[in-house]
């Protein structure tokens, strides 16, 4: 799994099939977050990309992603195409006895 | 899911019967705010209905042939939404009806 931090929303009205058009994953229920993977001390490295957002993550919260058919082990994505989710809001990464990182701690 | 621009389509006669009827479209991936291309092109399959020149997002691997469209079908990337919005720290930085009016104009 790949730290990321949550930068933004993607609102999209054509999703597929069943990517969301589901009852189990309604249209309301998807949230589409644009997020920027980082390193462990949350420093963004450029690189975007749309996940579909599993907890309620916040904007500028560092969170988990989960990459791949990985993503299908879960109740509201089983058989769905996706490939990218927010699986878990980062608290706090402590690197060899020193916290690197500590959410909500941040100038 | 890897944002995307539709750039043209891709036309294959060869192919297995089981890609019958898919629609091939030429992606361009974007850089998320700026919204330019990366000279980064990969081909994937629409299950949405994408015209050239929309910001889409695409799924990869496994994940590509859990549409209806390509359910068993050997796609290994699959356009899954095209994008309205999107919004980065608080900030539209693309907006479909705003960047059709700009291509008309």
């Amino acid at each position: 799994m790949n730290l990321a931090r949550v930068r933004g929303t993607v609102v999209a009205t054509k999703p597929s099939d069943k990517a969301v058009q589901s009852p189990a994953l309604g249209v309301e229920g998807a949230k589409w977050l644009l997020v920027e993977d980082c390193d462990q001390s949350g420093k963004g490295k450029g690189e975007y990309l749309v996940a579909l957002d599993m907890v309620g993550a916040d904007r500028g919260q560092m969170v988990l992603l989960t990459q791949g058919s990985s993503c299908r082990w879960t109740t509201r994505t089983d058989d769905r195409p996706m490939d990218t989710l927010v699986v878990a809001i980062v608290d706090e990464i402590d690197q060899q006895g020193t916290t690197v990182f500590a959410q909500g701690n941040e100038e | 899911m890897v944002l995307a621009r539709v750039k043209g389509t891709v036309v294959s006669t060869h192919k297995p019967d089981s890609m019958e009827g898919l629609r091939l479209l030429l992606l361009e991936k974007v850089d998320a705010v700026t919204l330019k291309g990366k000279g980064d092109y990969v081909v994937g399959i629409d299950s949405v209905g994408a015209n050239a020149g929309e910001i889409v997002f695409y799924v990869t691997g496994s994940s590509a042939r859990m549409t209806e469209t390509t359910k068993g079908k050997p796609s290994d990337a699959t356009i899954i939404a095209i994008v309205d919005v999107i919004e980065k720290d608080g900030v539209l930085t693309y907006e479909k009806s705003a960047a059709e009016g700009a291509h008309e104009a």
